[in-house]
């Protein structure tokens, strides 16, 4: 079973957090995932860079920027990537917009993310339709789970196609915003999430965008299987690097 | 090989049958038919599927009247009308200002065991197709074939539509024919009657089944004939689509599902074309530059969009969507511009019909552009600058996408270029797409033609250029010449040439070609011109360009600032330097004598003086 799958049938509110691979440094990859995880973090998304990043902030842009001038690429991540599963056991989900995957080839991708055991992608500019004609097939042939976002503003019966598409869980974005907009959540959320989990939808769900501590955390997974946090570690791991990992997540945890 | 469903009547059975896709619906319009058709109007259908009227010895008046009404693609005409009468039909359509396509004529001659082909020969010049069916009682729908060897015969290279009793019966023998000489110049299927539970109601099974069974055929010849707009799924040929966060899905899906529709409504299209008229100052001008064409031995029209409000073509498509966006209860506009033109455009719009107004622009652009920037703030708007990447064009589309995520419910966001996710870039072009309707009157006014024999455009994104070939772009006598600038010099690595340096890729939301590294990220272009420094093109471009419908050419700043001081001192025209670039190639390219060139001089250069200035160090 996909480690994804696994984690969600755990009885607790996941943890899952999102960083920018090759930022603050380029070599910081592989010790920021292990650290997260030792900390007790469920999953990690690493980010692939991209120069235009539609759906993100500024947070995770101006760490995006910087990554690529740090020299990251979609080579260098694989490669740092190597041996990951030598030392890791949670899910690792790569996020990162189609262009650089459709340039790398969208089936040698999911090839290479199978063979250094990456568990999923998220893909905010893959519409669902497309991805259910042209490549549904390829991500189920390296067994890669395919993450959709859904937000305040999607129908209830795209909400139900999404779900039939899906085999893992759904991103619920908190709110009509980009990453890192938000602070604190209001009736209007919390009235949404409460909507969503009404549907009792086949996929768990896990909300992101606009969680950044422990209270936020805490509200978001009233509702739903867990939360995801990425512009607020971001902003943290500029501050204190790679080594402070540990006191991020333990923030969010008390 | 193309299908025909003819006899089309009840409103919920043509949209089962429009869902089929086939590639004409007919109407008859005979009050003596069963199939007559009587309501009000056609429900909307896709665009691939033309719609064609059948009439029968009608006065020619009538025709118009209804091929106006409906919007009719093509007539069918089935009576005793002589080769004058398509004549007359034809110039009549083509006069029409409105008129913004061919009107296709099809001539119904009907068969039994033998023809006459001489009696084509008058109408080849006028007619697009014939239409051969069964000569019986009626004038068509008698259902049963007629001996389709007579066709072994066939004197003409004209295409044709074979008719008359074609049925689930006929799937073998149609097999046969498209495998006989008969079939050669057989162009469509055309059926009716075998295919009805009763008069003007079609099975839509049995429709389906014909499809299916005869497949193989019916998609056969779909790829010969190329198309260049977009299709029902936002594509043109492999490139477009809608590649969109699911934040923006409900935005532009709203979009998708109401454009058409809103630009089709009367009172929609009197607005639009009053306020081109009024305050726009449409039409503009059609040119014959005669002391440049006298330079470049060849016949150079310019299409004046310089003379526009606010002095570049970008109006027409900011006044569309201002419609539009009011249509669908927006209150508040965003926008992106390079160098501002655009955000000028929008600007003016806004405080014309009194909206909020959010301009984006790279915080490079606004100091290089400030008496831009200084217009959109007169106008009322919020000049709001681009901080992230290069900080330009690119980015501050960026920023205009993620305000409209941020504002999903009351903004509309007014892209300036035919680029975007669908539905934009053909929303965009259709808006455009004036100009080409207005040179085809404007030229046979002045050249007795409708058609030059080229159309030269630059392009960024290329939202002048699709306005300029929109009409023409199935005109295979009309050569398409692109204009991309070389910045300078293609191998310079400071270039805005796209579809010489760019890669199929996704950027701003659609498939196209893009300037990128081998990683997938984009580029940052280079021009001297702010408005083709873009590092992608429209989509529509990038198929024009990859299936060599267009004419692709780049030019350098300098041979683009030379063109731009010499059109200023041969014809007393200061044009922008995005324009500069398309009338560059007259020293590049030969044109013979008597060749019709058309270029489009899509802005003024008030604009870039100070840019002049410095070059030419003035």
């Amino acid at each position: 079973m996909n480690r994804i799958n696994q984690k969600l049938q755990e009885n607790k509110k996941l943890l899952s957090i999102y960083f920018t691979a090759g930022y603050p440094n380029i070599n910081d990859t592989v010790s920021i995932i292990q650290n997260l995880e030792k900390n007790g973090v469920d999953m990690i998304e690493i980010g692939l860079p991209f120069s235009d990043p539609l759906a993100d902030g500024p947070t995770i842009q101006d760490s995006s920027t910087k990554a690529l001038k740090n020299g990251m690429t979609t080579e260098v991540l694989f490669d740092q990537l190597k041996d990951i599963r030598k030392t890791v056991n949670i899910p690792l989900i790569i996020m990162g917009y189609f262009n650089p995957m459709f340039q790398y080839g969208v089936e040698a991708f999911c090839k290479k993310c199978q063979e250094l055991g990456i568990d999923g992608l998220i893909i905010p500019d893959l519409p669902v339709d497309v991805y259910h004609q042209e490549y549904q097939a390829i991500f189920e042939k390296y067994g890669l789970i395919n993450v959709f976002l859904i937000t305040p503003q999607t129908s209830d019966e795209r909400i139900r196609y999404i779900d039939s598409i899906s085999n893992g869980f759904i991103y619920m974005v908190s709110s009509a915003s980009t990453t890192g907009a938000q602070s604190g959540f209001g009736e209007e959320q919390t009235a949404y999430f409460e909507r969503i989990a009404k549907m009792n939808l086949k996929n768990q769900q896990i909300i992101g965008f606009g969680i950044s501590n422990n209270e936020t955390f805490t509200q978001a997974t009233q509702y739903a299987k867990g939360a995801i946090i990425g512009s607020a570690f971001v902003k943290h791991m500029t501050k204190h690097g790679a080594d402070g990992t540990g006191t991020f997540v333990k923030t969010i945890q008390n | 090989m193309r299908l025909k469903v003819c006899g089309m009547k009840y409103q919920d059975n043509i949209e089962q049958v429009a869902a089929l896709q086939p590639d004409y619906l007919g109407f008859i319009f005979y009050e003596k038919s069963a199939r007559n058709f009587d309501t009000e109007s056609i429900p909307e259908l896709p665009k691939s599927i033309k719609k064609t009227g059948v009439f029968v010895d009608a006065d020619i008046d009538i025709v118009i009247k209804l091929v106006n009404k409906h919007n009719l693609q093509a007539v069918q005409l089935h009576g005793k009308e002589s080769p004058e009468y398509c004549d007359d039909l034809k110039n009549r359509h083509a006069e029409l200002v409105s008129a913004s396509h061919n009107l296709e004529i099809i001539k119904v001659f009907s068969i039994k065991d033998e023809f006459d082909f001489s009696i084509l020969k008058p109408y080849e010049n006028t007619c697009n197709y014939f239409l051969f069916d069964t000569k019986g009682k009626h004038p068509g729908g008698n259902g049963y074939t007629f001996n389709w060897n007579v066709l072994n015969n066939y004197p003409s290279t004209k295409p044709f539509f074979l008719s008359g009793g074609l049925g689930l019966n006929e799937v073998e023998k149609i097999n046969q024919f498209v495998n006989s000489k008969a079939s050669k110049y057989c162009y469509a299927l055309d059926v009716n009657s075998k295919f009805e539970i009763e008069p003007g109601l079609k099975d839509i099974e049995d429709l389906k089944t014909f499809k299916k069974n005869l497949s193989s055929i019916l998609d056969n010849n779909k790829e010969i004939v190329m198309n260049y707009n977009v299709d029902e799924k936002g594509y043109y040929g492999e490139f477009g689509g809608a590649f969109i966060p699911e934040m923006l899905y409900p935005n532009v899906e709203e979009l998708r599902q109401n454009y058409l529709k809103v630009m089709a409504e009367p009172e929609f299209k009197k607005e639009f074309d009053q306020l081109l008229k009024d305050y726009v100052g449409r039409p503009s001008p059609l040119y014959f530059a005669k002391r440049l064409s006298e330079k470049y031995n060849t016949k150079i029209y310019l299409k004046r969009e310089d003379l526009n409000h606010t002095g570049a073509h970008k109006i027409n498509n900011t006044i569309g969507q201002i419609l539009m966006a009011k249509r669908l209860g927006k209150t508040r506009i965003i926008a992106e511009t390079g160098a501002g033109q655009h955000g000028v455009a929008t600007a003016t719009v806004c405080a014309l019909m009194g909206l909020e107004c959010i301009v984006y622009m790279g915080e490079i652009d606004i100091a290089r552009q400030a008496p831009n920037v200084a217009r959109m703030k007169m106008l009322g708007a919020t000049v709001v600058p681009a901080l992230s990447g290069s900080r330009t064009l690119k980015d501050a589309t960026n920023e205009a996408i993620r305000d409209w995520i941020n504002n999903p419910v009351n903004t509309h966001y007014i892209i300036g270029s035919a680029i975007g996710p669908h539905p934009y870039p053909d929303m965009v072009t259709r808006f455009q797409a004036v100009i080409s309707e207005e040179i085809k009157w404007q030229l046979k006014e002045q050249e007795g033609r409708k058609n030059p024999d080229y159309v030269v455009a630059c392009i960024g994104g290329g939202s002048n250029a699709a306005g300029t070939y929109y009409h023409y772009l199935h005109e295979p006598d009309v050569g398409i010449i692109a204009v991309e600038a070389a910045g300078l010099g293609i191998d310079s690595g400071e270039s805005a040439a796209t579809s010489v340096l760019g890669k199929e890729g996704i950027i701003h939301g659609c498939k196209t070609l893009l300037m990128q590294t081998k990683d997938g990220q984009i580029t940052e272009p280079y021009s001297i011109s702010a408005g083709l420094d873009y590092p992608g093109v429209g989509p529509m471009h990038a198929h024009l360009s990859k299936t060599g419908r267009a004419e692709f050419m780049s030019i350098t700043d300098s041979d683009a600032m030379e063109a731009g001081l010499e059109l200023s001192k041969l014809e007393g025209i200061i044009p922008a330097i995005e324009t500069s670039h398309a009338l560059a190639i007259f020293g590049q390219r030969e044109f013979k004598e008597d060749d019709v060139v058309v270029v489009s001089l899509s802005g003024r250069g008030d604009k870039d003086l100070e840019n002049y200035i410095d070059y030419f160090k003035i």
